[in-house]
């Protein structure tokens, strides 16, 4: 254990101290809060101008025109006695107006007869301002005019929405009292985070791997080391190294984002903003405040992080390791992302249905159990799938260590060619 | 003789190609060992075989009379041809790595260390980063790296490349003080003129083969084959007659300055050169008599070319 101790601790040291580490540890946070934020930013600075617009209707007693409401986006202004040839010479330029809207004698009937000129560029939000005035105005019309008597309350009680739907589990009681609340919504964005966690973790870091194992082989120190230690002290020693890096980097980031949504966020964000996240909440803390599901939560992901990653980052190892360059790594490189892609896929759908046959079995495969399973985990699945799953994770991740190292040991010390999968077979057979 | 490293029989082919043929060798305790041979004869596959880096397909190494084991290995001090640090890592941490890889305690790994660096005059790198340095510098840091365990058994592939005559000059000093200090060290090489000043045995190894293995002295003592140097004043014909059944001439005779002749003469036994000088001496005015011993360089080429 000595010399792997030495070597997780180099490893360690030299990766955390890097100008790119620390960079990415402090922009990662700032970048997620932005996304946040974002959103109420662009609509504070998105505001612009209220923009003047003139209007041509042909309608008898200009019926549509008329009824155009200005807000603080635009500001209509109705023309009498003008055609729309004669307006759009007399209102040519942007200083006169932003655009002249022309609404034909027949609109009414024919819902194409109205056109918008622009002297500069349209924009998204003018058009369907306008849009829907001139349908609501239309459509209003056609409601006065079947003359039925109380056609408004008639229609405003068709207007049904039901409250949040109260779920809960059957427990087999016949006491809705005693059953246990449930929230799919929470579940959903619990099983997302914790997806999305994995997912990045087996991409990042059992990239790290292989890089690190790149670039010893590339400066040529493996020639020293195998004469120091065995390559699975070396391999093990990079694994774990870059593990505790990870273990580092993700904590960093833990306390920076829960710091800043708990101080920065109320100060950024407007109060609707923050209202509508907190309902959202509320259905949230229900499912974050059980503290014993969030125990067993939290081990679950332990384990399958750990699990996941060791698998990965030893298949990616041995990649590192076979080739001489990022470059050669490609091919393989491909194949061992494909599964972490496939996880991501159907982990979407896990949302729609948590205990669907085919989920079921993408949480058992070890390739893409980690983040299928930790989306699951959140939903009402069966206690032995999560244990199985687990079992026959950490039996291929002996086996993946196990072929990843016998790669590992000869891979290091070939170079020139870009060796093949063939040869990559040979090598696992090789004693 | 007391043998630290002993090599049987080793063979190894790689895909389309031999690069070791039943190579055999013996290395002495305490000696310094010198590989020698053109590129692409099989130095560093022998080397990278005792290294346990590669497997011989037939023959075995031997470490102190017990076949040699990878834990072995961790106790031998290696510096590739191929030089490998750490780029991106400070010069001091990455040879307290190293250092402490090999075993040695943190204390005691830093008491070295600074010792080392002082003696090769780099204390004042220990902080700065292997990127930042020239080749040859980097080159001391390996060194240092390999030594610093005080390993018997050190073994530097062109451990020269690299370096200018001044640091080259450095290197093979403290090559020679490691070996006074009890190592034995074992190096490849093509500098013949490092083999000549520091080398005590060597191994010619040629199109994967031995073709030459013994001490310097001897090799060259025997590649000379009696050969001698000798400038008289007097008849070349009376100079004949006098080797006449001991020896031959070499060459035609070369006037020099001061009416003196200059001939090189081949003598058949060793016993005879006596023999030879004292008749010579009646024949002729004797000036000088001298053997004349090929250059490990002469000795490289022809050996190489088989004309030896």
């Amino acid at each position: 254990m000595g010399k792997t101790s030495l070597i997780i601790a180099r490893e360690y040291r030299e990766r955390t101290k890097k100008k790119s580490f620390i960079i990415a540890t402090i922009l990662m946070p700032l970048f997620m809060i932005g996304l946040m934020v974002a959103p109420s930013l662009v609509m504070m600075l998105g505001k612009t101008d209220t923009k003047h617009i003139v209007v041509v209707d042909d309608t008898p007693g200009q019926i549509i025109g008329s009824r155009l409401a200005s807000n603080s986006e635009v500001e209509f202004q109705l023309l009498d006695g003008m055609t729309k040839e004669q307006a759009y010479q007399a209102y040519d330029t942007s200083d006169k107006a932003f655009g002249i809207l022309y609404i034909g004698r027949n609109i009414e009937e024919n819902y194409n007869d109205v056109s918008l000129v622009t002297n500069t560029s349209a924009s998204v939000s003018i058009e369907e301002n306008i849009r829907s005035q001139i349908e609501q105005t239309i459509r209003n019309r056609k409601i006065e005019q079947t003359n039925i008597p109380g056609i408004d309350s008639i229609l405003a009680s068709t207007q049904v929405r039901l409250g949040s739907l109260q779920t809960l589990k059957n427990n087999g009681s016949d006491n809705i009292e005693s059953m246990e609340e449930t929230s799919t919504d929470a579940s959903m964005l619990l099983g997302l985070v914790m997806g999305l966690l994995l997912y990045m973790i087996l991409i990042i870091y059992g990239q790290m791997v292989m890089t690190s194992v790149i670039e010893e082989k590339q400066s040529r120190v493996i020639d020293v080391m195998v004469t120091s230690c065995t390559p699975f002290e070396l391999m093990s020693g990079k694994i774990i190294g870059v593990a505790a890096v990870a273990a580092t980097q993700i904590a960093i980031w833990a306390v920076l984002v829960i710091g800043a949504s708990k101080f920065l966020l109320p100060v950024l964000m407007d109060n609707t903003a923050l209202a509508s996240a907190g309902a959202v909440a509320t259905g949230i803390n229900a499912t974050l405040g059980n503290v014993l599901f969030m125990v067993k939560l939290f081990i679950y992901l332990l384990f399958y992080i750990i699990g996941g990653f060791v698998l990965y980052s030893s298949l990616f190892a041995a990649v590192g390791s076979a080739v001489d360059t990022a470059q050669d790594a490609g091919q393989f490189n491909t194949i061992i992302m494909m599964p972490i892609i496939l996880a991501i896929i159907v982990m979407m759908q896990v949302f729609n249905d948590a205990n669907s046959p085919l989920i079921m079995w993408f949480s058992m495969i070890p390739f893409t159990s980690p983040i299928v399973m930790m989306a699951r985990i959140p939903f009402d699945i069966p206690v032995w799938q999560p244990l199985v799953s687990l079992a026959i994770l950490y039996a291929s991740v002996m086996i993946a260590i196990w072929l990843a190292g016998k790669v590992y040991r000869i891979g290091i010390f070939m170079h020139g060619k870009k060796p093949t999968w063939k040869d990559l077979l040979l090598w696992i057979k090789t004693k | 003789m007391d043998t630290i490293l002993k090599i049987e029989h080793v063979s190894k082919a790689f895909t389309g190609h031999q690069a070791l043929d039943d190579v055999s060798l013996e290395i002495p305790r305490g000696s310094i060992y010198g590989l020698l041979g053109p590129n692409g004869a099989g130095k560093t596959t022998l080397i990278r075989i005792i290294n346990r880096i590669t497997i011989p397909d037939n023959g075995k190494v031997f470490l102190d009379g017990k076949e040699i084991a990878t834990e072995d290995i961790y106790h031998i001090g290696y510096m590739p041809e191929e030089r490998g640090l750490y780029k991106k890592m400070k010069v001091g941490d990455q040879a307290m790595f190293f250092a402490q890889l090999k075993g040695m305690k943190k204390a005691d790994a830093e008491k070295r260390l600074k010792w080392w660096f002082e003696r090769l005059e780099i204390s004042d790198w220990w902080d700065k980063k292997i990127e930042d340095l020239s080749k040859g510098m980097a080159q001391k840091i390996q060194f240092i790296s390999t030594v610093v365990h005080e390993p018997k058994l050190l073994i530097f592939d062109e451990p020269f490349s690299g370096f200018d005559p001044i640091n080259a000059d450095l290197l093979k000093r403290e090559i020679l003080g490691l070996r006074d200090r009890g190592a034995t060290v074992i190096f490849s090489t093509h500098n013949m003129a490092s083999v000549e000043e520091i080398c005590d045995d060597i191994t010619l190894i040629n199109k994967s083969r031995n073709i030459l293995s013994g001490t310097v002295d001897e090799i060259r003592r025997k590649a000379g084959g009696n050969t001698f140097q000798v400038v008289f004043n007097g008849d070349i014909e009376a100079f004949n007659a006098a080797i006449q059944g001991i020896g031959t001439t070499i060459d035609e005779p070369e006037g020099i300055i001061g009416g003196y002749t200059q001939q090189k003469i081949h003598i058949q036994e060793d016993s005879n050169v006596q023999q030879a000088i004292a008749s010579l001496n009646q024949a002729c005015r004797l000036r000088s008599f001298q053997e004349i011993v090929p250059s490990m360089n002469d000795i490289f080429i022809r050996a190489v070319n088989g004309t030896l």
